[in-house]
């Protein structure tokens, strides 16, 4: 099965045909694509910024990861939930375009240094120097304004 | 002259047909303007949770308010000023635009809502600062705070379907 097969499969789903067909299913989705996106960027840009010693430094690390990070992987579930659904409808659009797979890549990478590394940010016996810390806050940070632009520039492209 | 002349006139500027009619402008000022919206309305919404007792609860309110207030500040200049560019390369296809007024309704009422709370409610913070249950006031401030921000980003998104 080609690739090019993989996506036309998507296109045809039942789901991809009932938000096709309907004027407000696609809108509505994208909004709460939107809210779950807010929350991600905001608390990925706080956790971060803590861990580069900026922002909120009356906090520990831990204790900012530890309040944050659930909110982080509810927003980013809402957000990838609605965005599989925003892609049933336009499989075929997002096949071809040249920013999508940029998209995919941004993500996949996020998912792995959460699961491989981040996480352990908010474990309360984790001892991670601040080069380490560094290190995940800006690699989360690309990878998840990564995953906002390119997704951004899918409508452009 | 109306309001309506003068949208058109500010959209057939200069600035404004450049931004319109440019390959990369428009959609780069439109990621900047989402960008400026989740730095600034993220953590608008972490501070609304700690109000109403979602997050944080073990840390102060002022911790949480003040060591966030200049993210919130800066995402929104930026949202202000690339929105701001937007409505300049669109400003007579906006004018019109139910969903774009009511964007603005609710903006000046969250303005209303933060107002009211910082010169009330948060004027005896000290008393409050530490409970995880914030007094009534506070969490209704939290309350409407998310679900007004809830509809501005709604609208928002909602106008660009609308535009003729």
């Amino acid at each position: 099965m080609s690739m090019m097969h993989l996506f036309q499969w998507f296109d045809a789903t039942p789901i991809s045909k009932v938000i096709r067909d309907s004027t407000y299913i696609f809108p509505v989705v994208e909004v709460f694509h939107l809210f779950g996106l807010t929350l991600l960027l905001g608390t990925v840009t706080v956790m971060s910024l803590r861990m580069l010693g900026m922002g909120m430094r009356r906090q520990s690390v831990y204790e900012v990861a530890r309040n944050l990070m659930p909110w982080s992987i509810g927003a980013a579930l809402l957000t990838i939930v609605s965005g599989i659904l925003l892609f049933l409808s336009e499989a075929m659009k997002c096949y071809g375009n040249a920013a999508f797979p940029w998209k995919m890549g941004f993500l996949l990478a996020g998912i792995v240094l959460y699961l491989l590394w981040q996480r352990r940010v908010a474990l309360p016996n984790s001892r991670m120097s601040k080069a380490q810390l560094a290190m995940i806050a800006i690699l989360s940070l690309v990878c998840w304004y990564g995953v906002a632009i390119a997704g951004r520039a899918i409508a452009f492209v | 002259m109306s309001l309506f002349t003068i949208c058109q006139w500010i959209q057939n500027s200069d600035i404004g047909t450049s931004i319109r009619e440019s390959t990369y402008v428009f959609p780069l000022v439109e990621a900047t303007h989402v960008l400026g919206l989740a730095v600034s309305v993220g953590t608008i919404a972490i501070v609304d949770l700690r109000l109403i007792g979602a997050v944080m609860t073990d840390e102060p309110v002022t911790d949480v308010i003040e060591q966030l207030q200049p993210l919130t500040l800066g995402g929104f200049l930026v949202m202000f000023l690339s929105g701001a560019l937007l409505f300049w390369s669109e400003a007579a296809r906006l004018y019109p635009s139910y969903s774009y007024r009511t964007k603005f309704v609710f903006i000046f009422l969250l303005g209303i809502n933060a107002l009211l709370f910082h010169f009330t409610t948060y004027k005896n913070v000290d008393q409050w600062n530490n409970d995880k249950l914030t007094p009534l006031r506070a969490r209704m401030a939290g309350w409407i705070g998310i679900t007004f921000w809830a509809v501005v980003i709604f609208m928002g998104r909602w106008t660009a379907y609308n535009l003729k």
